[in-house]
């Protein structure tokens, strides 16, 4: 067998609310549409959860930030990228184009990380009503109201590791 | 074969070759993470020819590359139709650095699950000596015992608690042994050594919460983590740490700004809180808190001026939006508001609340949500939806939003901080010190304050550059920003 010297790690996706449910509620009175979460995601794998935020590639135990447990749970597959390679990715990734001061809550947030790497360790992407949650929000006129304030908001969950490529 | 010693891997020849034998190229897109670069190649190739051409084009050795698709590792053996890979698809490529260095070093700063933190920490350190500088009121985090006598001049300290197998117990030591003697931590401080440590925000930070005690801290009280992932943060923490003349000169930022609160409207309120709240344990369960629906507490409303302050009566559910720093000159830029939460305690931090979003911009739900005119406003909300609705599309609405963000003068012109204020008037200063705060980015400090500014001139302080100045660190209020430029001019 071919796989005979390959270890098979599976991949899931966690997915946080934000708001804690107040999006179910409020969302239709704030932006005229229902939006069932602010959504924050991060994949889990190799028994740690990574995500991405205002502090770059962070890590942690899975459920482990303040967030609590997730909202929901996908299982995005299966990957042979050993955590080694993985580390390395990530390395580059958080040197480069996931940087803490890249974070843009719009267009370069968590959930554009979470679906870059399902894409690299599964092929699969992640669901697309979490990614397309900045698109809905802007194309309310609330959303667009609290564009500029929101641009600099930098979301930072609490409770990870930073992983940094070099020493800070 | 003709295509992997080609010089130019699109060059003609090979089209012209391969369509003459039925075979089709493709093109492939191979993408790392910092590059992406597209590849054509045989469409029945193997895994190692594409890797060839791989080489070739990133310059990298055969051996560096890993190729992933589908989550699957592409070995040489393979043919790239094997994994399906087709025209147009995207294969990830990860380029090896010199592999027992990566993994080391990645291992020394992620807290991936090989090994221990404390593990990596102590063979990553350089001096692992103890630390005596962690947010106040946490004790210091040691090492493992074995590696303090390496350290000449350190030596006094490894006679402490060696005896203790319980790794636990030697912390407690420790810390017992530095509560009672403050000479060593001033000794300890001023080694090379440990002030070498010090700088180094990574180490710090895994040392901190290697602590359980912290652990346990971290938990309660979430910024503290949030603190301790911020390196910039950490490294103004050790700063300050480091230097006691620097830590009493914010202390005294901090009461000055803190002072200037009582005359922004619900600022006193805010003050009595904080001041509640100061006489609750520093680190009081907020855990409940994070579990609640943060609007409970709105309609409850505990602050809404009866509560008497300095008494033992404590709220039961601690407002989650509670307590400090109202305002904006707390939340905005200047580093110093934002150590001294580190330094905390008795002053109020950037986020002494648990911030489930890790929200930089702080101070949000502060004077927002708990004021009276607020509170009756969302009350009316949630009984009309339409009326949000209404609010939102009127047309003045967002241009009001607007000359409220660039014009923080209306917080302190008009009303008093006494609670007979109209609603709607509270209502569109709150809205306005919240939309300062998130709109400080996009509004220059002097269009901000230019009122402020046209006033300090006219009472004679011709100084713009100061007087902008001034104003930046107070805030905008004029009185403190008076005092600040009185107070470096020589008398």
């Amino acid at each position: 067998m071919e796989k005979n010297e390959t270890t098979i790690y599976s991949v899931q996706l966690y997915i946080y609310d934000l708001s804690r449910g107040m999006a179910r509620n409020l969302s239709p009175i704030m932006l005229g549409k229902q939006l069932d979460g602010i959504w924050h995601t991060a994949i889990v794998v190799y028994g740690d959860e990574f995500f991405f935020g205002g502090v770059g590639i962070s890590s942690c135990s899975p459920g482990g930030t303040m967030l609590g447990s997730p909202d929901t749970v996908v299982e995005l597959g299966n990957t042979e990228v050993t955590e080694e390679i993985f580390m390395d990715y990530l390395s580059s990734l958080g040197e480069s184009t996931y940087r803490g001061d890249k974070y843009r809550l719009f267009e370069h947030n968590c959930n554009t990380f979470t679906n870059e790497v399902a894409q690299f360790l599964t092929g699969r992407k992640i669901p697309s009503y979490i990614t397309d949650l900045p698109s809905e929000v802007l194309s309310t006129p609330f959303g667009q109201i609290l564009r500029p304030i929101l641009d600099s908001i930098h979301i930072a969950p609490p409770g990870g590791n930073v992983i940094n490529g070099r020493p800070s | 074969m003709a295509e992997s010693s080609g010089t130019d891997p699109t060059v003609d020849s090979n089209v012209v070759e391969n369509a003459a034998k039925d075979r089709t190229m493709i093109v492939v897109t191979v993408k790392t993470p910092k590059d992406k670069e597209e590849i054509a190649i045989l469409e029945d190739s193997s895994v190692a020819q594409f890797k060839e051409e791989i080489s070739k084009r990133f310059n990298a050795k055969l051996d560096q590359l890993v190729l992933i698709f589908a989550g699957k590792i592409l070995k040489d053996g393979d043919t790239l139709n094997q994994h399906g890979i087709k025209d147009g698809l995207t294969v990830h490529l990860v380029i090896k650095t010199a592999p027992k260095a990566t993994s080391g070093s990645t291992s020394q700063n992620s807290a991936s699950s090989s090994g221990t933190p404390q593990a990596n920490s102590s063979s990553s350190a350089s001096s692992p000596v103890p630390n005596a500088s962690t947010p106040p009121g946490t004790g210091p985090a040691i090492q493992p015992p074995n590696l303090l006598s390496g350290f000449g001049d350190l030596s006094s300290l490894s006679g402490m608690g060696m005896g203790s197998a319980n790794f636990m117990e030697l912390q407690q030591q420790m810390q017992r042994q530095l509560m009672s003697n403050p000479e060593m931590l001033s000794q300890i401080m001023d080694n090379p050594l440990v002030q070498n440590m010090m700088s180094n925000p990574d180490l710090m930070r895994q040392m901190i919460v290697t602590n359980p005690q912290m652990q346990q801290l971290m938990e309660r009280n979430p910024e503290i983590s949030h603190m301790l992932n911020n390196p910039e943060l950490m490294r103004q923490t050790m700063e300050l740490a480091r230097n006691p003349a620097m830590m009493q000169e914010m202390m005294r930022n901090q009461d000055r700004a803190l002072s200037n609160l009582e005359s922004i409207p619900g600022g006193y309120n805010a003050l009595r809180r904080m001041y509640t709240d100061i006489q609750e344990p520093m680190f009081s369960a907020a855990r409940e808190q994070f579990g609640n629906n943060p609007f409970s507490a709105l309609g409850g409303n505990l602050d809404s001026g009866v509560q008497p302050s300095r008494t033992e009566n404590r709220e039961p559910l601690p407002n989650p939006w509670g307590p400090p720093g109202t305002a904006p000159s707390e939340s905005r830029g200047t580093g110093s508001s934002t150590t001294t939460s580190s330094n905390g305690g008795t002053a109020p931090s950037v986020s002494s609340l648990p911030n489930p979003l890790g929200i930089n911009a702080s101070g949000l739900g502060n004077g927002v949500f708990s004021s009276p005119g607020m509170q009756s406003l969302m009350q009316q909300i949630s009984e009309n939806p339409q009326l949000m609705q209404n609010m939102l599309s009127a047309p003045y609405m967002r241009s009001m939003m607007q000359s409220l963000a660039q014009n923080p003068d209306l917080a302190s012109q008009g009303s008093n901080p006494s609670a007979d204020v109209s609603p709607s008037q509270q209502q569109q200063q709150l809205m306005q010190q919240m939309l300062q705060m998130f709109a400080g980015g996009a509004v220059t400090p002097e269009v901000r304050f230019q009122q402020q500014l046209d006033q300090l001139s006219a009472m004679g302080f011709l100084n713009r550059e100061a007087n902008l100045q001034a104003l930046i660190a107070t805030g905008g209020d004029i009185n403190a920003a008076i005092e600040r430029l009185l107070g470096s001019q020589p008398s």
